[in-house]
C-alpha cells in the first residue's frame, strides 16, 4: 500500500468481494448476481410519468430525474443520444488504484463475460461490447431497469446501451444496440471524446 | 418357503454406481418378489454366479471395463444356459445387438429405458425362463429378423403388438413359414412387419409346422419395406385429404410429430419431468438467469436458477482448483432427494430436481442423451 493513502473500505469490501465471487463460482455466475442486485436496487424505485421529453430533461438538471439519482448528470446530444460525463464508479475505481495500482486479478474476464450476448443483456439492451470494466455490469442494467419505471406522456422508454470508455481511455461499443437503432459508431465515438458512457432512449409508441 | 414360492435371484451388473444403486433400488421397492443381487464389474457377476448358481436373471450393461456385458453374456450361456440376461446399453449400435442377439440374448433395453419396460421384461424373463424376451425398443424387427437369418438356426420369433400376434420361423436360417392372427405364408410375414412395436420372443423349435413361405429372405424384407412406405405414403394423403392433423393411425403420425416436437425445448426438458419422480427441470444461464423450466407449482424456477448458477459455478471453481478437469455433472443430495446440475454447451446448465426415490440412473442417461438436442433447441 503507498504511503499515506486512505482507503474507503466500503469500496475495497465491493471491490474484492467481486473478486471473491469470481473465484468461487465464476465470471457467469457473478456477473448474475451483480445484475440481479443491479435490478432489484431498480425495482425500489417509485415509477414517475414526465408529461414532455423537456420535463424528463429538466428533472436530469435539477437531479429528482431517477437515472439522474443513480449515475449523475447526463447530457443531451440531440436524437436521443446521452452522454455520461463521469462514470459513477470513478471514485471508487480511483480509490482502489490510488492504493493498490491496479484492479484485481480476473476483472477482464468479468468484463469478457458481460460482453457475451446473453438473455438478460439482451432483455436490456446493455454489454454486447459496450462494457469497458464490471462495473459496467451493474451500471447498465440498472440504468435500463430504472428506464422501465419511467414515462414520458404516458409512453415507456427503453435505454439502447451505445457504448463506454474505460478510465485508460479505451472506447467499447455494442455493435448489435448500434444496428438496433440504427445509429453510426462514430456519432457515438464523438460523444464518448467527452463522455464516459453513451445510451439511446427510446420512447415506445 | 417352497421352492415355488422362493425368491428369484436377479443380478444386476453396471459399472455406473448410480445405475446400479438405482435399479437395484426400484426392482426392491415393487411386486416383483425378487431377491436382488449387484455386481460393478464382469468379473464380479462371474464371482456372484459361480458361488450362488441360482441366479435367475442377468441384467447388464454392455459397456464395462474388464469382462465387457457381450462376454458375460458368452459365459452365462455356456456356464448357466437357465440363466435368463437382458442386455442393455447407453451405446446403441447395430453391432452390439448383433452380437448379443447371436450370443443367446433377446432381451435387449436401450437406456434410458423406463424403469416399467424393464419391470416388465424381468417379469416376462422370470416367468418363462426357457424363452428369451425382449422389447422392439432400439431394435428394428428388420434388424432382427436379419440377424436370426444370419445365424442359419432353426428357429422362431414370436412378435406382440397390443392384442396382434404373429410368428415367424427360421429353417437353417430361411423363413419358411408365418402366421399372424388369420393369417398364415407371405401375407402373414408383411402383416408383422407393419407392427409398430412390441415384444419378441425367440423360440426353440425342432421341427417347422409349415413351408408356407419360398422366397429369400431379402425378397421377403424388401417387399415388406415397400408396403410398409405404400402404406405409410396412404396415410400421408388420407391426411391431407381429411385434414386430421391429429389423427394418430398406428402411432406413424403420432411419432413423426414427436420427432418435429423434440425439436421444442420445452419437449426435452419435458423427457426430465417425465421420469417418476422428477418434478422440476431448468435450463439455466451460466450467469443464473433462467432460460427455461418445466416446474410443479411452488417451485420459484427464477430463484432456483440463480442459487443454482452459485453452485455450479462453485463446482466448477473447485473442479479447476483441484485441477480436475471440466465439470461433467453435479449431484447434491438432500434428504428429500437429490438435485443434478449439468453442463449444457457453453453458456447454460440443466437443473433436475427430484425426489428421493428418483431414478437417478435415468435422469443421468436422459442429461447424456438429450444435452445435444437441448443446446441445439435453447441455440446456446
Amino acid at each position: 500500500m503507498a504511503e499515506g493513502k486512505m482507503l474507503d473500505i466500503a469500496h475495497i469490501s465491493f471491490l474484492d468481494m467481486i473478486k471473491v465471487m469470481i473465484t468461487m463460482s465464476g465470471a457467469a455466475a457473478a456477473k448474475g448476481t451483480l445484475i440481479r442486485n443491479a435490478i432489484n436496487t431498480a425495482e425500489k424505485i417509485r415509477e414517475v410519468d414526465y408529461p414532455t421529453l423537456d420535463d424528463f430533461l429538466a428533472a436530469i438538471e435539477d437531479s429528482t430525474n431517477p437515472i439522474t439519482q443513480v449515475e449523475g448528470k447526463a447530457t443531451h446530444q440531440g436524437e436521443f443520444i446521452f452522454g455520461l460525463a463521469a462514470c459513477p464508479f470513478a471514485p471508487s475505481i480511483g480509490n482502489y488504484t490510488e492504493v493498490f495500482e491496479k484492479l484485481p486479478d480476473g476483472y477482464a474476464d468479468f468484463t469478457t463475460e458481460f460482453n457475451k450476448p446473453s438473455k438478460v443483456t439482451d432483455m436490456y439492451r446493455v454489454g454486447e461490447g459496450a462494457g469497458v470494466s464490471p462495473f459496467c455490469s451493474v451500471h447498465q442494467p440498472m440504468r435500463s431497469a430504472i428506464a422501465e419505471k419511467i414515462k414520458i406522456g404516458g409512453k415507456k422508454i427503453k435505454i439502447y446501451q451505445l457504448g463506454c470508455k474505460a478510465g485508460s481511455g479505451k472506447k467499447g461499443f455494442a455493435d448489435k444496440w448500434l444496428a438496433e437503432t440504427g445509429i453510426a459508431q462514430d456519432v457515438v465515438d464523438k460523444v464518448l471524446d467527452n463522455h464516459m458512457c453513451c445510451y439511446y432512449l427510446k420512447i415506445v409508441d | 418357503m417352497g421352492d415355488k414360492d422362493k425368491l428369484k435371484q436377479v443380478l444386476i451388473v453396471d459399472d455406473e454406481e448410480d445405475i446400479l444403486w438405482s435399479l437395484q433400488n426400484n426392482l426392491c421397492n415393487d411386486s416383483l418378489k425378487v431377491d436382488i443381487l449387484s455386481a460393478s464389474s464382469g468379473e464380479q457377476a462371474l464371482e456372484i454366479l459361480n458361488k450362488s448358481k441360482q441366479i435367475d436373471l442377468v441384467i447388464t450393461d454392455i459397456k464395462m471395463p474388464g469382462i465387457s456385458g457381450l462376454d458375460l453374456l458368452i459365459e452365462i450361456k455356456n456356464r448357466y444356459p437357465y440363466t435368463s440376461v437382458i442386455v442393455m446399453t447407453a451405446f446403441p449400435s447395430n453391432e452390439y445387438k448383433r452380437e448379443a442377439i447371436l450370443k443367446g440374448s433377446l432381451h435387449f433395453l436401450e437406456k434410458p429405458f423406463d424403469i416399467n419396460e424393464l419391470r416388465e421384461m424381468v417379469t416376462l424373463a422370470l416367468k418363462e425362463d426357457n424363452m428369451f424376451k425382449g422389447t422392439v425398443a432400439g431394435v428394428g424387427l428388420t434388424d432382427v429378423i436379419q440377424i436370426k437369418a444370419l445365424s442359419g438356426v432353426n428357429s422362431a420369433l414370436r412378435v406382440k403388438e397390443g392384442n396382434h400376434q404373429g410368428i415367424i420361423y427360421f429353417e437353417s436360417g430361411r423363413i419358411v413359414h408365418a402366421i399372424c392372427d388369420d393369417l398364415e405364408g407371405e401375407e402373414a410375414f408383411y402383416q408383422i412387419m407393419e407392427f409398430n412395436g412390441g415384444l419378441l420372443d425367440s423360440i426353440n423349435v425342432t421341427e417347422m409346422p409349415a413351408h408356407t413361405i419360398e422366397i429369400p429372405v431379402e425378397a421377403l424384407l424388401m417387399e415388406g419395406v415397400r408396403r410398409m412406405d405404400e402404406k405409410s405414403a396412404a396415410l400421408a394423403i388420407g391426411e391431407e385429404t381429411f385434414g386430421n392433423d391429429d389423427k394418430d393411425v398406428d402411432g406413424k403420425e403420432d411419432n413423426a410429430k414427436k420427432e418435429d416436437d423434440m425439436a421444442d425445448l420445452k419437449d426435452v426438458l419435458t423427457e426430465f419431468t417425465n421420469i417418476p419422480g422428477v418434478n422440476t427441470a431448468c435450463l439455466v444461464g451460466r450467469d443464473g438467469f433462467l432460460l427455461d423450466s418445466i416446474a410443479i407449482s411452488g417451485i420459484d424456477t427464477e430463484m432456483i436458477g440463480a442459487i443454482a448458477s452459485s453452485g455450479f459455478g462453485a463446482s466448477e471453481s473447485m473442479g479447476a482448483q483441484l485441477g480436475k478437469g471440466a465439470l461433467n455433472m453435479s449431484m447434491i443430495e438432500y434428504k428429500e432427494g437429490p438435485v443434478m446440475l449439468s453442463p449444457v454447451g457453453e453458456d447454460a446448465f440443466l437443473v433436475v430436481v427430484a425426489e428421493k426415490d428418483a431414478n437417478l440412473g435415468m435422469i443421468r442417461l436422459k442429461i447424456k442423451k438429450h444435452t445435444s438436442e437441448i443446446v441445439e433447441s435453447a441455440a446456446i
